[in-house]
């Protein structure tokens, strides 16, 4: 915000106050607010409590800031003083902005290795903040998914999370993690979750991971894992309220964080499922389409930024692939297929209805510059929106982009099919992108992390993939960067990039 | 440079002075005659040294993603060393005749008078172009800059164009000749009386509508040689611009120029399948539909209630919900939320994109390039120029919008706001004052 930002920590007052323990007192905490690392600019100070009923984490907003400016912050319980961590207002609404820098991040399973995405995003120094569009933590035990068949790190409950303790537990150990920690140090993150925050696939009444009764009813899990999720992220979100939130950035940006997983209609069966087009379902709700509708239009900020947990673009896979292809397509996808072809009807590809709302009113009211930034699918993309997809081919209509960030560490095409990175993938990102001509960029293979460059003039990302996810000291390299030229809606190599 | 033809632009005489008007002849490219009028003691001497001169060049129709390096390169190449408004856009209705007046005078259609190109005037019972000096109701860039003690001039390349805005610029090109069909002169034409203008009175300010790329995407009715058609009405245009900047350059004249270039409103294609008629929609309902009168704009249809005073509120609501039921229509307005005055009429239907509207009847309206509606208000918009004052290879994620153009080019000359404030902004930032 302009004038605000929000800080957290988590205090451990006494041994016994262990994450999800739901034992320990009631403390205070004092926060301090500076213009400077040294804190002799104190802009803002006070004081937080909390106690076991929020699992003695700490969230604070502190106000009454300026805009547009970095912060120091930091905590104090008793004679104990936390590391500072840098934070930064947003800038003043409708003032001119230059450039913003954001790092862009999903898909961090822990146990399938080390965020060394985090430590990298970290040592910049340059960025305005981090975008986390979902999957921040897994819900799986070990054993059941991490990289490839080999465990890097075991997840802690030792077992799938399906009550308040688990998500309490598991969040505090994500949280443990020195890369995630020097992130959230060095700049502001903006959240939302997708599926594994609380289970995998999850929709409004239930998730693929989730056996009603075994696992308790889908409502309690649901709410346990928002309650975790509030108290263990920074974010203004509360339960009962709503996490999809926009935000701006003076006149050059705004950003709608959608939520994906609250108000959907269950996932389609696969992709000949009459309902995949039926106008009834819907992956956002009615009152979250009006909201995104409403943020999608020509008064207000330049560039219309969507932080969106699940991919916008279609994608056909085509059937001409190898039956271990596409397997391998169908693991990564999701689960559903015809004639062993698969179809992600757990994108909005399975809810074409509200697709068709969203480029629709692109489309019919000329809307420019709207970039969608999504995760989930453990693989580095940047592709057109077409107008229509049937005559994309000819006229290269397009309403809007799409540029998705890998996974940090979570699998992806060549750990599925268990190949050599940039070996067996490559023909299968070739035949999906002639099957797909919107796509003009696909990496099924990398794990790492995307830098988002805005100005007036274009929108720019930058791919880093890791040398070794496994390895806690991986380097990462520029892969690729693709440009959005203000005015065009596509999606066009940058200088540097793939050509 | 080379494109630029010889030309030689000396006044030559002044021919007669009918009315309160005076004529000035000069030499055009290939032999051709260009006829400037100015009012009665207008002088024909080149003002002093030492000023800005400023021009707005509106590529009437085109869309800000066909100006390219390859398709236009004089226009992609203006753009790039100028102050780039990306976000910009056309505002309602977004028709040619009310965005050349948003531009000329800086306040939104309530105040101007003038809402659409077409209107049903009720005083005369009839639908009719806004095409009348006497239509537009506030005072412009035109006349406003003179009584600052500087000269203007209007190149208006369709006859509408300078019917409305008429005798208000010191120096005046009347459109010709003027094509069959379309109702304009070619830009080469155009482009002839802009150069005899600029090296004859050479006024502070000049007001030009280059109208061949809008005009083909209206005159092709089959749509088979569209694009074709279009492209090179694009590169032709492009080549008319080269003539201009060039022209200022051999001339000196550059370095004092700020040139402003955007268009009025862009284009959007439809099928002939994809017409909707209001007058067909009302047809199952005889009491409303010989209740309203018709304007179509293309993309825009402006509905009037001629029938009795009681049943107005009732009538328009139905009307307003038959017409936003059909699936080539998407919003109908009230003419107050668009910030257009009574001359719109009752009700404002726009149509989605890759539609049209065609009434009164299914066949009035066979072109399928139309604008009016919201798909058609991207437009360019970019300020150029080899004037100190013009900021370089910027740009800029200010809204910018057709009623822009008087502020801005007001902020040049110092020249007041008018009475209420301009509805536009400045876009100062493109400036270094």
């Amino acid at each position: 915000m302009p004038d605000s930002v929000l800080l957290w920590t988590r205090v451990t007052p006494t041994p016994e106050s262990l994450p999800g323990s739901g034992a320990g007192p009631d403390v205070s905490v004092r926060w301090e607010v500076s213009a400077d690392s040294a804190f002799t600019k104190v802009a803002a100070r006070g004081t937080a409590s909390t106690g076991p009923g929020r699992d003695h984490t700490v969230k604070v907003i502190a106000g009454r800031l300026a805009p547009g400016t970095s912060y120091w912050y930091r905590f104090i319980f008793g004679q104990e003083i936390s590391p500072a961590g840098r934070t930064r207002t947003a800038p003043a609404a409708g003032a001119p902005v230059d450039r913003l820098k954001f790092g862009v991040v999903s898909c961090a399973n822990w146990q399938a290795g080390y965020f060394s995405s985090y430590r990298h995003l970290a040592a910049r120094g340059d960025l305005d903040a981090v975008l986390h569009l979902g999957d921040y933590l897994y819900e799986y035990g070990p054993g059941e998914y991490q990289a490839r068949d080999v465990l890097v790190r075991p997840h802690e409950p030792a077992h799938e999370m399906t009550q308040l303790a688990h998500y309490r537990r598991r969040h505090a150990q994500y949280k443990t993690d020195t890369d995630l920690q020097a992130l959230h140090a060095a700049a502001p993150f903006i959240v939302t979750w997708d599926d594994h925050e609380s289970a995998n696939d999850a929709w409004k009444s239930g998730a693929e991971n989730h056996t009603e009764g075994a696992e308790g009813a889908w409502s309690a899990r649901f709410a346990a894992a928002r309650q975790a999720y509030a108290e263990w992220m920074p974010v203004r979100y509360e339960p009962g309220g709503q996490i999809y939130r926009r935000l701006d950035f003076g006149s050059l940006a705004s950003l709608s964080m959608l939520d994906l997983r609250s108000y959907r209609d269950q996932q389609a069966a696969n992709g000949t499922d009459a309902a995949v087009t039926d106008p009834a379902r819907t992956i956002t709700g009615a009152a979250q389409m009006d909201w995104l509708l409403g943020n999608l239009k020509s008064t207000g900020p330049q560039w219309k930024l969507v932080g969106n947990p699940v991919m916008i673009a279609p994608v056909r896979v085509p059937s001409t692939l190898s039956t271990a292809e596409l397997a391998g397509v169908q693991k990564l996808m999701g689960g559903t297929s015809i004639s062993g072809v698969p179809y992600n009807v757990d994108q909005w590809d399975g809810y074409e209805a509200d697709r068709n709302r969203v480029v629709r009113h692109l489309r019919d009211n000329a809307l420019k510059d709207t970039v969608f930034l999504t995760g989930d699918i453990h693989s580095g993309w940047a592709c057109d929106i077409p107008a229509d997809p049937a005559s994309y081919p000819a006229t290269g209509d397009s309403v809007a982009t799409e540029l998705v960030c890998t996974s940090v560490t979570s699998d992806n095409l060549d750990d599925i099919l268990n190949v050599p990175p940039r070996t067996g993938s490559v023909a299968v990102e070739n035949a999906i992108k002639a099957a797909n001509p919107h796509v003009k960029y696909l990496d099924f293979d990398s794990h790492g992390y995307s830098v988002l460059d805005v100005t007036a003039a274009g929108v720019r990302m930058d791919w880093y993939v890791l040398a070794e996810r496994t390895s806690a000291s991986s380097g990462s390299t520029l892969s690729t960067s693709f440009n959005v030229q203000a005015g065009t809606g596509k999606v066009t190599p940058a200088q540097g990039g793939l050509q | 440079m080379s494109q630029s033809p010889q030309q030689r632009t000396p006044a030559s005489n002044i021919p007669s002075t009918p009315g309160r008007r005076q004529f000035l002849k000069f030499a055009a490219a290939g032999g051709a005659a260009v006829v400037l009028s100015s009012a009665q003691g207008t002088a024909w001497a080149a003002p002093a040294a030492g000023r800005t001169r400023s021009y707005v060049l509106v590529v009437d129709g085109c869309r800000p993603d066909e100006i390219t390096a390859t398709l236009t390169p004089r226009l992609a190449g203006l753009r790039a060393a100028s102050t780039n408004f990306p976000a910009a856009r056309s505002l309602p209705v977004m028709e040619t005749i009310p965005n050349h007046v948003m531009m000329m005078t800086g306040v939104r259609p309530e105040r101007s008078g003038v809402p659409a190109n077409a209107i049903f005037d009720r005083a005369e019972g009839v639908v009719r172009d806004l095409d009348r000096s006497t239509d537009l109701h506030f005072p412009t860039l035109l006349d406003r800059l003179q009584e600052r003690g500087l000269t203007t001039g209007s190149v208006l390349s369709k006859k509408y164009l300078y019917g409305i805005f008429g005798t208000r610029a010191s120096y005046r090109w009347e459109p010709q000749p003027l094509l069959p069909v379309t109702g304009h002169a070619p830009d080469a034409a155009t482009m002839d009386a802009l150069l005899a203008m600029v090296g004859g009175p050479d006024p502070d300010f000049v007001f030009t509508n280059l109208g061949d790329i809008d005009r083909v995407g209206h005159s092709d009715l089959t749509g088979t040689t569209l694009r074709a058609a279009r492209e090179a009405a694009l590169a032709d245009t492009d080549v008319q611009v080269g003539r201009f900047i060039d022209h200022l350059k051999s001339t000196g004249k550059w370095d004092t120029s700020m040139v402003m270039v955007l268009a009025d409103h862009s284009m959007d294609w439809s099928i002939p399948t994809n017409v909707v008629s209001v007058d067909l929609i009302l047809q199952s309902r005889p009491e409303l539909q010989s209740n309203i009168t018709i304007a179509q704009n293309g993309g825009a249809d402006l509905l009037y209630w001629t029938g009795p005073e009681a049943e107005r509120t009732d009538g328009l609501a139905a009307v307003g919900q038959l017409v936003a039921a059909h699936d080539g229509v998407l919003s109908v307005n009230r003419p107050a939320d668009l910030r257009l005055g009574v001359e719109a009429g009752d009700l404002v239907a726009y149509c989605r994109a890759g539609w049209r509207f065609s009434d009164p009847y299914v066949v009035s309206n066979p072109i399928p390039g139309n604008h009016g509606h919201p798909a058609t208000e991207p437009i360019p918009f970019f300020i150029s120029g080899g004037s100190p004052l013009v900021v370089p290879g910027t740009v800029s994620s200010e809204p910018a919008r057709t009623a822009d153009v008087a502020p801005t080019i007001g902020t040049i000359y110092g020249l007041k706001a008018p009475a209420g404030g301009y509805d536009g902004t400045s876009r100062s930032s493109a400036l270094r004052l």
